[in-house]
């Protein structure tokens, strides 16, 4: 098992729940309005965005969410009117920010950026900084805040577009709110569990969630903690065999999505929900 | 009473269409009118629907409601319509409660910031109530039949408490007492509250008693008004049939 000071035990742990917990919480929207495709570019972006800020000795994260973000003001707008196979589209920025993440990897000088840059890959606890369990700070209350106070207007949203917008729901915006905060959730999180699979992170847990409960708010409680359970459980894995604590977090978050399928009450005839 | 809904020489086209939907409608709608709106498939019925509640923009001429345009009051203006969606289907996996669908019709109402209060509810359960499916209301809705599912659609217009209704094939998937009863309700709603209602249905037998003027629409345009049984026996509307029952 690996040996860690204590405060950057704590630190990189701390780091762990809470992007367990604004992943999954993000995660409820993603699956349920159909933006794993334009989350996975997102990630993606942001993991091209901070190449970038290393290659331009800029903090990583920043340029994760200029890139994040600007994807997010790209694909929004093209997810609601396009008239071209919007995937198409997608692959194409997938493919493309992925090569540009390449690019600016391999143009950053000497070893030591190399290292920090695939830690952006994989994810590392000691990249995870004081600054960094800030804005993972920042980022939860806000988008805990943001959930609460218009929840009726994001699952108006999430059980049919259309008809919330027919009883007077702005869509627009808070379409563009979610991919915001996906945007800079993805980015937050980028340090702790990589640009590869940040994103299994998001939709994981909630996917989860899905395979147990009937009831929408259930999997939007649900979901935060599955999410901060995996983070957890990873975080010790990682620890303890000494694996990349983003892989770690994936396999641990994919094997709970799997026994959730195997105990799913949405299979199962004539009992009741496991959780009602 | 004055004019609720007016459209003034209002033409729709669809994106990425050439041919308008709708042609230069010009039409006027008073408060507490029962407007019902028939013609043959693709005469552009939800699309007039649409129109007036601007969830398609009109490509031409003024669309106004409450005497505000909507395209500018679009998003105030819905909040008083209540609509009811054609052919809407739902995955069985969907995980909203019933209870919570009827509810998610009055959001626009609550306003930004507020939560629902037992006086919101109180409306959802009556609603609920009134088209019998209070039974099921802490069921998913994927779990609910066709016409179970109709009823919560119709249930969540209402307790929008909405100035005006826009019903496009309500009757779907209800069956022959189902349609009865929503029926009697609508016309009960019409009468008691002055509610404007504009009922769009293919079948002619199933537009409610309440019904005050007839419309028919083919290809976009309207080719005749009035009370139902002058447009019925109508030569227009005879021509219309013929046309239908040589394609079928």
């Amino acid at each position: 098992m690996i040996e860690l000071p204590l405060i950057l035990l704590i630190t990189a742990l701390l780091g762990s729940i809470l992007a367990g917990l604004s992943c999954s919480t993000i995660g409820v929207f993603v699956v349920r309005m159909n933006l794993v495709s334009i989350g996975y570019c997102m990630s993606h972006a942001a993991f091209a965005g901070a190449a970038f800020g290393l290659l331009i000795n800029v903090d990583p994260m920043f340029g994760a969410i200029v890139f994040s973000i600007a994807t997010a003001l790209f694909l929004g707008p093209l997810s609601e009117k396009a008239k071209l196979e919007s995937n198409v589209v997608i692959g194409f920025l997938f493919s493309i920010m992925i090569a540009f993440a390449f690019i600016f990897l391999n143009m950053i000088p000497g070893n030591a950026a190399t290292g920090a840059a695939l830690s952006i890959l994989w994810g590392s606890i000691f990249m995870i900084n004081l600054n960094d369990l800030f804005l993972l700070v920042l980022l939860s209350f806000v988008m805990l805040l943001f959930f609460i106070l218009f929840y009726k207007e994001l699952t108006a949203m999430l059980f049919h577009r259309k008809l919330a917008e027919a009883s007077g729901v702005n869509t627009k915006m808070f379409f563009f709110a979610i991919l915001f905060f996906v945007g800079f959730t993805v980015s937050v999180s980028l340090k702790l569990v990589g640009g590869l699979l940040v994103f299994a992170l998001i939709v994981n847990p909630t996917s989860t969630a899905y395979q147990l409960f009937f009831d929408f708010k259930k999997i939007s409680l649900a979901s935060p903690v599955i999410g901060v359970v995996s983070c957890l459980l990873g975080f010790l894995v990682s620890l303890e065999w000494n694996l990349p604590i983003g892989a770690a977090i994936v396999v641990v978050s994919s094997l709970i999505f799997a026994f959730s399928i195997l105990f799913s009450p949405k299979r199962k005839k004539g009992k009741k929900p496991l959780f009602s | 009473m004055g004019a609720v809904i007016e459209l003034d020489n209002v033409s729709t086209i669809y994106e990425g269409e050439r041919i308008p939907s709708l042609h230069n409608i010009t039409l006027s709608i008073d408060e507490g009118e029962f407007v019902a709106v028939i013609g043959p498939n693709g005469a552009g019925k939800t699309t007039l629907l649409e129109t007036i509640n601007g969830l398609l923009p009109a490509t031409s001429g003024t669309v106004r409601v409450f005497g505000k345009n909507v395209k500018t009051h679009g998003l105030e203006i819905r909040k008083k319509i209540g609509y009811v969606i054609q052919n809407f289907e739902i995955d069985s996996l969907t995980p909203f409660l019933s209870k919570d669908v009827v509810m998610m019709g009055r959001t626009g109402r609550i306003g930004l910031l507020r939560f629902p209060n037992q006086r919101d509810w109180e409306r959802v359960f009556s609603n609920m109530q009134l088209l019998g499916i209070e039974g099921f209301k802490d069921r998913a809705v994927g779990k609910l039949s066709g016409g179970e599912f109709q009823k919560v659609l119709i249930a969540r217009a209402l307790t929008q408490e909405p100035d005006v209704l826009l019903l496009d094939e309500p009757f779907a998937n209800l069956d022959v007492s189902s349609r009865k009863r929503v029926s009697d309700l609508l016309t009960t709603l019409n009468i008691e509250r002055s509610l404007t209602t504009v009922f769009v249905s293919h079948d002619i037998n199933a537009i409610p008693e309440a019904c005050t003027r007839t419309i028919v629409l083919d290809q976009g345009r309207i080719v005749c008004q009035g009370e139902l049984e002058t447009v019925l026996s109508s030569s227009i509307v005879q021509q219309l049939w013929q046309r239908g029952k040589k394609h079928d």
